[in-house]
Formats: structure tokens, C-alpha cells, sequence
């Protein structure tokens, strides 16, 4: 097993205390970039790969550069702390066993972007990882560590997936619906509360410190050629051991799979991964040789997105995991834009019906069909991120499918 | 199955916070650029209060903010952490997600159903358990899971629902 | 300014104009359902996608300003396509019940689907049910099933009236737009939303059901219930005389003005036109000869008038004019009144209630022609011809459109007056408590049976023209006065309200050059107006 960086004090029972952070060389990367030029910082960051860990794979250091240099007001930095892509729980993990990671890298990001106040979006259900976060920031307070020209709000969330994507997020947190924003204008211009802002992941922010410790080169090594650093994946599903495995980029599928999760439950025989959390494609059994970075997932038509790997074994029925993924979608529609508001709904009608035995002889093709219509065309990336298991998990199991269709 | 009928406090007293509430009200607008910022916390505060948002509360709500309550409704009726109906003492929520799913949560929320004696989304006669199924609460590495009010329960059994629910009173 | 390409047409537009409008500026219609350019961007009903050179997929055009350079293309294959889909997926949940919704004949599902959809219906699922015919206050009907969520009631009622009434609740296809329960949407431009909204799903509680659009013919008009002057339309209905319960006017549509109303009409004039239709109507003039009003002719009645108002000395006539009459009457007047060299002439009785202002459009002055009587050149107060009655110094009076009793004048003193008076002539629409004690009862036509303009608060003069023919004999009281001017022997050339316009330019410098075509269809400000503005 290679270096535990961002789940180096995981085993710790106090890790999530102050004292525990500063004795396991916490807070030392903030004392050094103190003494850095804000665009020093973000060009280190830029330098080590660093991809944004939340789901859309954006280098880091490149977002942090967008804000505009001759703006006079005030810049954000808002931590998206809503973690919600079924089958993915290590931000949870930060904020309950190494909230100050976050709070050192929220530091070092702010210096790099000039900005004296920061929110924390956690998500409404998350109330212990709320309750140990805010913990942490009134000890960080109290030593001195915020409150000195750069302030940190703990925002609870109310309940809503949507409110994972960065511009329904500030829509939340200005106290709205958490509908998307249209794009242009994009966050870095004109984001929270009408400036600029820039929303980082937890597990991203986490990584920071490390990176301005231990230098750019370091970190990129630690990767493939277009993203560097480890990040954690979470894997769930049918695997003898459920849990967060930290690994490099360059990890295979097959090896989270095997050696750090233990092999496939229940049946014991391999039939499909989800790599990404629930909007990735679904790989199949003799699709998981590729490397678990941004580039490896792209390249093998699905996506990393949020890290979640969902492993299912040969007794998994693929319509009933569509059906339950189907419907998740169509819940967590907000509801804006017209192609994702009306077809989740509809999608989830067929596919529950197929999922049920009263499948019709089109449905199959319209799925794909209206799916591949409505891709692309809407204000943000949630639909697209439906659209990835309805039609991965037609065109991959179609037999399975086709079978459960009265003739 | 018995329909359970939805349990009700009734209300006597008028909605209004306390001046101790009053000023944390004033505290939380304070820490936004826009004090609209405030308004999912205090929504959570109210609930926390009032035991949930009726349509007084948010229009009391929407007096705290100036705003128009068609927004604070657009707002409570979005996110579905806001029950607008009186809910139990106590909220069972199963996760029915996917990994969730694979480990036998539509088998849980059976026992459930069957136990409480009610159906998803509604509440024990006795006014004590409202039982829900939601979407993914990321604990999937502890699947099946659920959360009871603000608890993760992990890894559950059939039979640790039933020692959990022994706990609830 | 950006100069860009559409469909291979260069075209040049102002710095932060959107795809919509610039493709409109060269020719092209993109269609959408979100986007008004009266509100915010929303960008939600993804129809107006266009290509632009260098982008890998249609983009929406409501959101993308022009750029210096631009190549943008609303009719390759894959536009086409996508809007196709879109069309589809707008159409999902719709009930598709247009034998039975109002709107039908205008609305944008319809017409968009025919031109861009023309898909086969695959949707055999049950539907989304929600609430069908819900009343949103006194004016607007909310049917939720045929509602495509475009948001733009929200957005006027947020950003126009700033009143914040509507609200889309839930999410998902669950989502509805809706009041806070136990609320109304009775602001002062409820109506607005019924414009604005391109499907059934908010209809007009007056108008629905009376009669089918494609029925209804046009004309171009200004509202008369203020000194704003809203630009309007006027829908009436001829072909089918048995709908709309009989009424001639089926609605008032406001019509774009940049100056004046942009895309708005408050309701107060929206449904301030039932007058015409009404009961109350006037329709043949009718004189008293000592006892109950008897009709009679326009000749008889053009003779008498004459006669009368020659039997009087010019101390002994009263006038009180209206500010609800147009330019070319009160032109038409002045040249009566100077011809008889009448001294007591008014238009200003005041309202027994004033009546407020917005900040909107609401001007506190509910007439349309104030501005109009002031520099037409009518007097002004009227009061002292109201005190000339009384004390028994006149003995003609004719009053145009006010109903005295309804004034802050003192019914007592209205009535001692009116009674002091040997003749008194009323010249108006709508019978009341003041045509009630006239002897000569004249109908006057409204203003949707007629020509004519109104000088609003702005100085601007604005026409509005004749969309059904006067009821009756009613007829402009600039021509029952230009009538009694040759009676009287003056030589009248006027025949149209045109010409009493070009009179009316000739004579009074703040007109001077104006004609009813260079008022065109949007106003033309007075020189006075004018000259204030550019200082």
C-alpha cells in the first residue's frame, strides 16, 4: 500500500482535535504560505495537478486563477461540503476525523485568492460531521487561527442533491431554491452573493496543505501525467470490505476492487462497477483495467466524478439498480430546466414498468432515444450525470433488459 | 395495515421565537453578505421550535426576512429536510439508495412497515415514529443504513431496527 | 457595436444585445418560451438554441450576448433537432387539451410545435397531475398541468411589481407554480401575467371562454384610463356577434412602447373598456322640451344647439371640458368657444376621491388628456363656472363627459347649479346623475369607435383608432361641435379628426409640425416636452 496522506489520521480517535492536527504536522503548510505571494500559491497548486475531487475533475490551481485581479470587493470561497453522489462518503470522513485539514487548506486557498470570508456547505442530513466541523472552526478560532483576516461560516444544507453543483450550491446559500445558475456568468465572476467566488471540494482543499508542504512536484508524482496527488474512493456495493481506500490516481479499478476492498460478495463473480458515483457510466466485469484518475475513466467512456464505486456481483439485477437510480434522478430533479425536469420523470416511469415485467417493446429505444436527446442541452451537468447510467445500463445489459419485456 | 392518522400537537401557543432565538436570528443574517443567506438555518431553527414549518411558520419566517412567503414556501417545499406536516418525535429515515439497495434496504423498510405498523411517510398513531425512505446519505460503506433524527444507524439487521426502535421513545 | 453574421447575414447591434434580439434586428425568429426582454435571463426553457461557430453544441441565444465577429447559425440540422426534442420534452406532462383551452389559437406550444415539432407523440405514460383551474385572485385563472414552468410570472411579479406573489413549489416534475396558500395575486398589473405567459396555464378570468381569438380583429389604441397613455390593442369581437355575451370589446392588450409603458398595462385600464358595452350606453341624442327627454335627430338637435347658444349672450354660456377628450375635440371646442367668445371655459373638476400614483405606471391623474386640454388652451379650473351657475349668471351650459355628482364638488352646489340653468347640455358615453339633468343629452363616441389623440404626462401625443363602429348615432364630439360651428356660419373643412388635427398643429405652436403620421404608431413628443427634455 503506497503513503496515507489525506487519511493519515483517520485511525486517530482525537484526530479531529486540534492538538491531534498540530502533532501530526498540521498547520505548518499555513505558517509557510503565509510567507508566499498569493499567485505563488495558486501557481504551485496549478503546478501539482491538483483536480478538483467533487466530480468535475477541474484543475484546481486553473479555477482559482479565474478571479478577476482587478476586483476591488469582496471574494468567496465556499467549500462544497454536500456530499451527496450515492455511493460516495469521504468528505464525510475529512470533516469528522480531519476537519482541520480542511480548515488549513480553506486558509491557504483563501491567500491565494485574496479572500477574507469563506462558507462551509455541509449538507443538512450530515449533523455529527456538522457538529465535529464546528468544533473544529471555534477551536481554530480560539487559537488564533481564523478570525485574522479570514472568517468561516458553517452553513447547514436542508436536504437536496442538486445542491452538490457548485452554482445550485450558492443558490442555496443565499438562502433560494438550489437551482443552477445559467452560465455565463461563471462563479469565479459572479458567484455568491453576486461576487466572485470559487467552490472547492472538501477532499480538494484537503490536499492543499500537502501540496505547499511538500512542494508541487511531489504531489504530481504522486499521480498520472494530467492529475497528480492520491485521493480517496469509496467503495461500497458487493465487496467484502466496504469502506475509504486512499490511493493514487494511477490506481486501477481492478486493484480497489481486490486488494484494497477485498474482492466481490455475494456471488463472489464479478458482473459490473460503477467507478464514479451513480451519474458515472457503468464499466462491466472486463472493463476494469483502467486507472481510476479523470483521464482513465474519460477514455474509458465513464467518468471518476466523485470516486464512489458501487460494485455490483452477478446476482445484481441491472433493470432493478437502474430502476433505483432512475428514480433517485428523478427525485433530485430540481426542476428548472425543462429536459431533465420532465424525462427524469419519465425515464423512471418506463424503467420501473420494465424493472416490474410490464415493459413495452419500445421503451427501450425511446429510453435511450430521449436520453440521448436530452443530453447536453441543459443549464447544468445533473442531467448528463442521469443520462450516464440510463444509457450505459441499456446499451451494456440490453439482453437483461430485453428479457424482463413481455413478448 | 392499519393507516396510521398524522399525530397532532396542538398548537397553543402563537409562532414566535424567543428573544434569546430573536437574536440568534439577527446573529445568523449577520454572517451573510445578504442576511437572505440565513434563511435555511433559521427554517432549521424554526422546525427545531415549532416542530415543523406549517404554513404560519413560514410566513412568520418570511416576516424575519421581508420576504414574500410564496418564497419561503418555494424554499421549505424544495428541500426535503422541511416537514410541513407534524411529523413524530422521532424521524426514521432508510437510506434506498443504491448500495443501500444491494444490502437489503427495501427488505428493512418492510420490517419497518410492518413493525411501526404504518407506511412510508407517515406516522404512528401514538405520535411517536414517522417513517421515511430518502436518497443517498453517503454511509454507503455501512450499508443498509438509516438515520434516526440526527443519528447515522449502520450495518442494520432486521433485529437491530428492533433494538434501535426499543430506544425510541 | 458588435457586428456579427446570422444565417450568413452581417448584421451590426448594440453592445449587450442577446442572439434573440440580434437575430430579430436581421430578420430571424428564434423561438423561446423563458426569455422576455423585460425581465431577467433564466434560461430555463432551453428552446432558443443556436449554433455559433467554434462551440461544440447549440448553445441557448437568450444568454449569449453578440460578440464582434460572431457566426451564429438558428437553422442547421442539429438546431433543428434539438428544438425538436425540446418541443418534446416540453410537451411530456402537457395535457394536450386545446379543444377545451382558451388560449388556444395563441399559444406558443401550438405554434411552436407546428413549426419546429411535428414529432410522434411516445409519451403513454400517466402524466403529472396538478391543480386545474385554480383562480389566482380576481383576474387570472391558473390551469398547473399546462404550465411549462418558463418562470416569467414569477420574474414579473419579482422584478416588475416587486410584489413576490408567485412561486414555483416542489421540484422535479412536481414542480408548480402557485400562490402562498391563502393568498391572492391582487397587485395593480395582475393581469400582465396573463400576457406574458405563452400557454394555457394562466388565462384571464374576463376574457376566457368568451370568445375564440381567431375571432377577434385589432386596432391599434392608447388606454384613456390615465395620463400615461399606455400603448394598447384593442381585440374586438364582430365575427361571431352572439359570443362575449354581445359585447363589441373583447380585451385590452398592451402594446409595446419603449417611452411610455413598455410591455406593461396596469389592470385599472385593462378592464376599464366594459363601459363601452355597457346598458348605460348613449346612443341617439335626445332634447327636453319641458318635459321627459324625447330622441331626436342630429339635425334637429345641431339646429337647436345653434340656436340656443346664439340666443345667449357670452357671459351667460358655460363650457366645462374634459380632459378625457381627445386633442382634435378640444381643438374643435376652442375654435367654438372663441367664436362665440365664451369666457366661462374649463376642464379641471376634481375627483371626489384623488387617486393615487405608482412607480410603475399608475399616474395619480386618471385622465388621458390633461396634458392635452392644457395646451390645446381650454381654461382650467371649473369651478367658477360652477359658482356662475349658481349665482344665475348662465344660461347655457354644456358639460362634456364629467358627472358633476361624482366630483369634490358638493352635490348640493351641483345640483342648485345645474338646476339654475335654463339649458344645460351633456355631451357624453355613459348616461348618469349629471346627463340625467340635461336637457340635450348628446352621445359621444368612445374612443375605440373613433380617431383621434391624447397629449399623456410626457408631452408625448399619441393616436388611437377606431376598432368598431359608434354605437347608435353616437358620434366624436369634434364632429357634433365642428356641426354646430357651421351652424353658427364658421367655415368648417374638417371632416376627419385628421384634420382638426392639422388645425390644431397649425395653430398651436406645441403641435406645430406634427401629423398624424409622424405621430406614427409610438407618439411624438410636443415641442414644449421636447425642448425640456434636450435642455
Amino acid at each position: 500500500m503506497s503513503e496515507k496522506i489525506l487519511s493519515r489520521n483517520f485511525e486517530r480517535p482525537d484526530a479531529y482535535t486540534l492538538a491531534a492536527y498540530r502533532a501530526t504536522g498540521g498547520y505548518q503548510a499555513w505558517d509557510k504560505a503565509q510567507g508566499m505571494e498569493p499567485a505563488a500559491i495558486t501557481e504551485e497548486v496549478k503546478k501539482s495537478n491538483l483536480r478538483g475531487l467533487g466530480g468535475a475533475g477541474f484543475p484546481t490551481g486553473m479555477k482559482w486563477s479565474f478571479i478577476p485581479k482587478d476586483h476591488a470587493g469582496p471574494v468567496y470561497l465556499v467549500v462544497n461540503a454536500d456530499e451527496g453522489e450515492p455511493g460516495t462518503f469521504k468528505d464525510r470522513y475529512i470533516l469528522e476525523r480531519d476537519p482541520h485539514a480542511l480548515i488549513e487548506g480553506m486558509l491557504i486557498a483563501a491567500r491565494a485568492v485574496r479572500c477574507a470570508l469563506g462558507f462551509v456547505y455541509i449538507r443538512g442530513e450530515y449533523v455529527t460531521p456538522w457538529r465535529v466541523f464546528s468544533g473544529a472552526v471555534r477551536e481554530a478560532y480560539d487559537a488564533g487561527l481564523l478570525g485574522q483576516g479570514f472568517d468561516v461560516v458553517v452553513h447547514r444544507g436542508a436536504g437536496a442533491y442538486i445542491c452538490g453543483e457548485e452554482t445550485g450550491l450558492i443558490s442555496s446559500l443565499e438562502g433560494k431554491k438550489g437551482w443552477p445558475k445559467v452560465k455565463p456568468p461563471f462563479p469565479a465572476i459572479k458567484g455568491a452573493f453576486g461576487m466572485p467566488t470559487i467552490v472547492n471540494n472538501v477532499e480538494t482543499l484537503a490536499c492543499v496543505p500537502h501540496i505547499v508542504n511538500r512542494g508541487a512536484a511531489w504531489f504530481a508524482g504522486l499521480g498520472t501525467k494530467t492529475q497528480g496527488g492520491t485521493r480517496m474512493y469509496s467503495v461500497s456495493g458487493r465487496v467484502n470490505r466496504p469502506g475509504v481506500y486512499e490511493a493514487p490516481v494511477s490506481v486501477t479499478l481492478r486493484q480497489l476492487i481486490y486488494d484494497h476492498a477485498g474482492g466481490v460478495s455475494a456471488t463472489g463473480r464479478l458482473k459490473a462497477v460503477v467507478p464514479g458515483g451513480s451519474s458515472a457510466p457503468i464499466l462491466t466485469a472486463d472493463e476494469i483495467d483502467v486507472t481510476m484518475d479523470v483521464d482513465g475513466l474519460r477514455n474509458a467512456g465513464s467518468m471518476i466524478g466523485s470516486a464512489g464505486v458501487v460494485v455490483f456481483d452477478e446476482s445484481v439485477s441491472v433493470p432493478d439498480a437502474l430502476a433505483v437510480v432512475a428514480r433517485f434522478y428523478a427525485h433530485e430533479s430540481c426542476g428548472q430546466c425543462t429536459p431533465c425536469r420532465e424525462s427524469t420523470g419519465w425515464i423512471e416511469k418506463q424503467v420501473k414498468r420494465i424493472a416490474e415485467g410490464k415493459g413495452r417493446k419500445d421503451d427501450l429505444d425511446t429510453i435511450l432515444d430521449v436520453a440521448s436527446r436530452g443530453a447536453g442541452t441543459t443549464i447544468c451537468a445533473f442531467y448528463d450525470g442521469a443520462v450516464g447510467p440510463y444509457i450505459s445500463y441499456i446499451k451494456k445489459f440490453r439482453a437483461e433488459f430485453e428479457a424482463l419485456i413481455p413478448k | 395495515m392499519t393507516r396510521a392518522t398524522v399525530a397532532r400537537t396542538p398548537v397553543t401557543t402563537p409562532i414566535a421565537f424567543s428573544a434569546e432565538q430573536l437574536a440568534e436570528v439577527r446573529r445568523l443574517q449577520s454572517l451573510y453578505p445578504n442576511p437572505r443567506g440565513a434563511l435555511l438555518p433559521v427554517l432549521h431553527m424554526a422546525q427545531d421550535t415549532f416542530g415543523y414549518v406549517s404554513l404560519e411558520v413560514e410566513e412568520y419566517v418570511a416576516g424575519l426576512f421581508s420576504l414574500s412567503p410564496a418564497h419561503v414556501h418555494e424554499v421549505v417545499t424544495f428541500y426535503t429536510m422541511y416537514f410541513q406536516q407534524p411529523k413524530g418525535r422521532h424521524v426514521v429515515s432508510v437510506c434506498h439508495n443504491l448500495s443501500c439497495h444491494l444490502a437489503g434496504a427495501g427488505t428493512l423498510v418492510d420490517h419497518l412497515k410492518q413493525r411501526l405498523g404504518i407506511d412510508v411517510g407517515e406516522t404512528t398513531e401514538d405520535g411517536r415514529i414517522t417513517l421515511l425512505t430518502v436518497e443517498c446519505l453517503c454511509a454507503c460503506e455501512a450499508a443498509p443504513m438509516m438515520q434516526v433524527d440526527d443519528r447515522y444507524e449502520l450495518n442494520l439487521t432486521p433485529e437491530k431496527i428492533d433494538r434501535i426502535l426499543e430506544g425510541l421513545q | 457595436m458588435p457586428k456579427l453574421t446570422i444565417n450568413g447575414k452581417d448584421v451590426e447591434v448594440p453592445p449587450g444585445t442577446n442572439l434573440i434580439e440580434a437575430a430579430r434586428l436581421a430578420g430571424f425568429a428564434i423561438p423561446h418560451y423563458c426569455y422576455h426582454p423585460g425581465l431577467s435571463i433564466a434560461g430555463q426553457c432551453r428552446l432558443c438554441m443556436v449554433d455559433i461557430e467554434k462551440t461544440p453544441r447549440p448553445t441557448i441565444a437568450c444568454n449569449t450576448l453578440a460578440a464582434d465577429g460572431m457566426v451564429v447559425n438558428t437553422e442547421t440540422d442539429r438546431v433543428k433537432e434539438t428544438r425538436r426534442s425540446i418541443m418534446e420534452f416540453h410537451l411530456i406532462n402537457h395535457p394536450l387539451d386545446c379543444p377545451v383551452c382558451d388560449q388556444a389559437g395563441e399559444c406558443w406550444l401550438q405554434i411552436y410545435y407546428m413549426r419546429h415539432g411535428l414529432y410522434d407523440p411516445r409519451m403513454t405514460d400517466e402524466k403529472v397531475h396538478k391543480p386545474k383551474a385554480v383562480p389566482l385572485g380576481p383576474h387570472v385563472m391558473l390551469d398547473a398541468e399546462r404550465c411549462i414552468l418558463c418562470s416569467r410570472c414569477v420574474r414579473f411579479c419579482d422584478e416588475i411589481t416587486r410584489t413576490g406573489e408567485i412561486g414555483i413549489f416542489n421540484r422535479g416534475d412536481h414542480s408548480e407554480i402557485g400562490l402562498f396558500p391563502g393568498t391572492d395575486l391582487a397587485n395593480r398589473y395582475s393581469g400582465n401575467v396573463v400576457d406574458i405567459c405563452p400557454v394555457g396555464a394562466l388565462t384571464d378570468r374576463d376574457f376566457r371562454f368568451q370568445v375564440r381569438v381567431w375571432y377577434l380583429d385589432t386596432a391599434k389604441s392608447v388606454c384613456p384610463n390615465c395620463a400615461r397613455g399606455c400603448n394598447i390593442d384593442v381585440h374586438v369581437n364582430h365575427r361571431r356577434p352572439h359570443h362575449n355575451e354581445g359585447r363589441r370589446v373583447a380585451r385590452l392588450k398592451p402594446r409595446f412602447n419603449a417611452q411610455v409603458n413598455k410591455w406593461w398595462l396596469c389592470d385599472e385600464g385593462r378592464y376599464g373598456f366594459r363601459f363601452v358595452d355597457d346598458p348605460d350606453r348613449l346612443s341617439l341624442p335626445a332634447g327636453k322640451n319641458g318635459g321627459p327627454p324625447a330622441a331626436t335627430t342630429w339635425d334637429d338637435t345641431i339646429r337647436s344647439l345653434a340656436e340656443t347658444l346664439e340666443g345667449a349672450r357670452p357671459d351667460e354660456i358655460g363650457v366645462i371640458a374634459s380632459p378625457r377628450m381627445s386633442n382634435e375635440d378640444l381643438f374643435a371646442l376652442r375654435r367654438l368657444t372663441e367664436r362665440l367668445g365664451v369666457t366661462h371655459v374649463g376642464f379641471r373638476v376634481p375627483p371626489a376621491k384623488p387617486a393615487d400614483d405608482d412607480d410603475l405606471l399608475l399616474r395619480a391623474d386618471r385622465n388621458p388628456n390633461t396634458q392635452g386640454a392644457e395646451l390645446v388652451g381650454v381654461g382650467a379650473d371649473a369651478k367658477p363656472i360652477l359658482d356662475a351657475a349658481r349665482a344665475g349668471r348662465v344660461r347655457v351650459l354644456w358639460v362634456f363627459h364629467h358627472d358633476l355628482f361624482a366630483s369634490a364638488w358638493h352635490e348640493v352646489e351641483v345640483r342648485q347649479a345645474l338646476e339654475r340653468v335654463p339649458t344645460v347640455i351633456w355631451s357624453g358615453t355613459n348616461a348618469n346623475r349629471t346627463s340625467e339633468l340635461a336637457h340635450w343629452v348628446l352621445p359621444s363616441a368612445a374612443w375605440v369607435e373613433r380617431e383621434g389623440t391624447f397629449t399623456n404626462f410626457q408631452g408625448r401625443v399619441q393616436r388611437f383608432r377606431r376598432a368598431i363602429e359608434p354605437l347608435g348615432d353616437a358620434r366624436p364630439d369634434w364632429d357634433v361641435i365642428g356641426r354646430v360651428l357651421a351652424a353658427l356660419g364658421a367655415e368648417v373643412k374638417a371632416t376627419r379628426a385628421e384634420h382638426w388635427f392639422q388645425e390644431l398643429a397649425s395653430t398651436v405652436s406645441a403641435f406645430a409640425g406634427m401629423t398624424y403620421r409622424t405621430i406614427g404608431d409610438s407618439g411624438q413628443i410636443v415641442a414644449a416636452a421636447q425642448e425640456a427634455a434636450t435642455r
